[in-house]
């Protein structure tokens, strides 16, 4: 393995007026952390922070763009440092910007619908009237959308932002064990999230073997836009409250093995559990007659725990100018909800080891939760839970991609960097369709998703 | 099976299954490919970061390799 040295910033900096951007940007991180950008390369073309490493940034730009509904703009940025005597930092800032159309639940019909947007207090299109508590009169039209006869009903005016920001320590204890603690932030303007964790991991056989335990504790605090509606209420009622919270704690037995020179594999065991509001505040359910028509439409109500568990294991291995890693998961929970992730990455490395490709399969299948329902008929005499939410609803799904990286040296300032591109593509594809009554048979009422990511990366 | 017992096989289970691990791995001099950078088990973490967000908010599933959740709203 050989190190490079590399000068200060201070040194850098010197460099920066003549240089192009790409220098300037280095050098101003530099400058800005307070220290220089070590960098060691490795026999197998790859890139690894050595122990003494100083800074390592490592930023990308995600876009996502679903087919007829949401685009998201995702910047994420995560410094990290290896310090000499083996502690360890990172921190991550991560900013989302959505904006599209978002289903509501309801079915596709024959007949035009109407619904209000979760701001909404009425489905009348004539604005309202009402005096506030400091007595001042207030009039507001109605945010209502219409749907036209077979399409599927979508708030077409959803918007979010998110502010994510996280912190990892982890410092050797002894010799062969190591603690780590971490947090995370999340703020939406009707979601707050705040996590902690602590950890431990020690080392067996020539540190061949590594065993871990981590504990998770989570707080989310929800405020829905309009308040959060009454848990299985008619929709045309808007019986809303104010803000709701949910809280979970999770565990994470690990196990890493060295298996060979070229094999390295992880096994991780975890589960947790969360308790609270746990429904989806802004979906809500068809009732549907028995000639297929719509009656009305209730808002979802999901249990109020849900304990999941899972199974994950991780290979990786490497031949010469070649990488791979394959995972496999199993999950399952109290909800009924079962499934199976297979995923795959194969990294080519040119022959100069400065460039690579890296194709990308995954493959995920999940059933239906136990209280997943297309529609309410309306002939029930009695609503338990019940959700019309997709995403609880059993289906496949794939993804294809393909990445593309080349390393960057700068002879100047002695340093390396990493650009990178790749692009998904992600399909869902729903499983176990419910035969429709009446007038719904004929309508796309399990209209499936597609997605694509395209992810810019560069590291230094 | 009682809790208990639960625990006394998932015991024994990751016992014997260190046991065995014993006899698997390298010496300190083996490790160049393991050195690699895209050996290391979290070698793209803002890719992870970015597909385990995509993921968690489309499916009923999330985690396995790190905690899920942490927040989105969205799920």
């Amino acid at each position: 393995m050989q190190l490079k040295n590399i000068p200060g910033c201070s040194a850098g900096l010197s460099l920066v007026k003549s240089k192009v951007a790409r220098r300037r940007l280095i050098a101003a991180s530099c400058a800005l952390l307070g220290t220089t950008a070590a960098r060691s390369q490795d026999a197998g073309g790859g890139t690894a922070d050595a122990a003494t490493a100083a800074w390592a940034v490592d930023s990308a730009l995600a876009y996502y763009h679903e087919s007829g509904r949401i685009t998201a703009i995702e910047p994420i940025v995560n410094v990290s440092k290896e310090f000499a005597d083996g502690k360890t930092f990172s921190a991550q800032v991560v900013f989302d910007s959505l904006s599209g159309s978002t289903p509501n639940g309801a079915l596709p019909s024959t007949r035009p619908q109407t619904f209000a947007s979760p701001s909404g207090k009425t489905l009348s299109g004539t604005p309202t009237t009402y005096t506030t508590s400091s007595g001042q009169l207030v009039s507001e039209s109605a945010p209502i959308y219409s749907i036209n006869p077979g399409q599927l009903p979508m708030d077409p005016h959803y918007h979010d932002q998110r502010l994510a920001l996280s912190g990892d320590w982890g410092w050797p204890l002894t010799r062969l064990l190591t603690a780590s603690a971490g947090g995370k932030l999340s703020y939406e303007h009707d979601f707050f999230s705040v996590s902690a964790n602590a950890g431990i991991a020690r080392d067996f056989n020539e540190k061949n073997t590594t065993l871990s335990f981590q504990l998770n504790d989570e707080f989310d605090s929800l405020r829905p836009i309009g308040g959060a509606p009454v848990a299985g209420s008619d929709y045309a009622l808007f019986q809303k409250g104010g803000g709701k919270s949910k809280d979970g704690v999770g565990a994470m037995l690990g196990l890493t093995q060295v298996i060979s020179r070229r094999w390295l594999t992880e096994l991780n065991l975890s589960i947790d559990r969360f308790k609270g509001y746990l429904n989806d505040p802004y979906k809500i359910i068809s009732i549907i007659d028995g000639a297929g028509n719509t009656t009305g439409y209730l808002y979802e109500r999901r249990p109020d725990t849900r304990t999941r568990k899972s199974l994950y294991w991780e290979n990786r291995t490497a031949w010469g100018r070649v990488s791979a890693a394959l995972s496999l998961r199993y999950m399952t929970d109290d909800w009924r909800v079962r499934s199976d992730t297979a995923q795959i990455h194969v990294r080519w490395w040119n022959f100069d080891r400065d460039r690579f490709l890296e194709p990308t399969v995954r493959w995920y299948r999940q059933s239906a939760a136990d209280f997943y329902t297309p529609w309410l008929d309306s002939t029930a005499a009695q609503i338990g839970y019940a959700s019309s939410d997709s995403r609880l609803g059993a289906f496949q799904a794939v993804t294809y991609g393909l990445k593309y990286g080349a390393k960057l040296d700068d002879a100047d300032l002695q340093t390396s960097s990493q650009f990178s591109i790749r692009l998904e593509y992600y399909q869902q594809t729903p499983d176990h369709r419910q035969s429709a009554p009446g007038a719904l048979q004929g309508l796309d009422l399990y209209p499936g998703l597609k997605a694509i990511l395209l992810q810019v990366g560069w590291k230094f | 099976m009682s809790i208990k017992w639960a625990n006394l096989v998932l015991f024994a289970a990751a016992a014997a299954l260190t046991a065995g691990c014993s006899s698997l791995g390298v010496k300190p001099w083996q490790r160049n490919v393991l050195a690699r950078g895209d050996m290391q088990l979290n070698a793209e973490p803002l890719t992870a970061a970015v597909d385990d967000h995509m993921y968690f908010s489309k499916e009923a599933s999330s985690g396995g390799r790190g905690f899920a959740g942490g927040g989105c709203g969205c799920n």
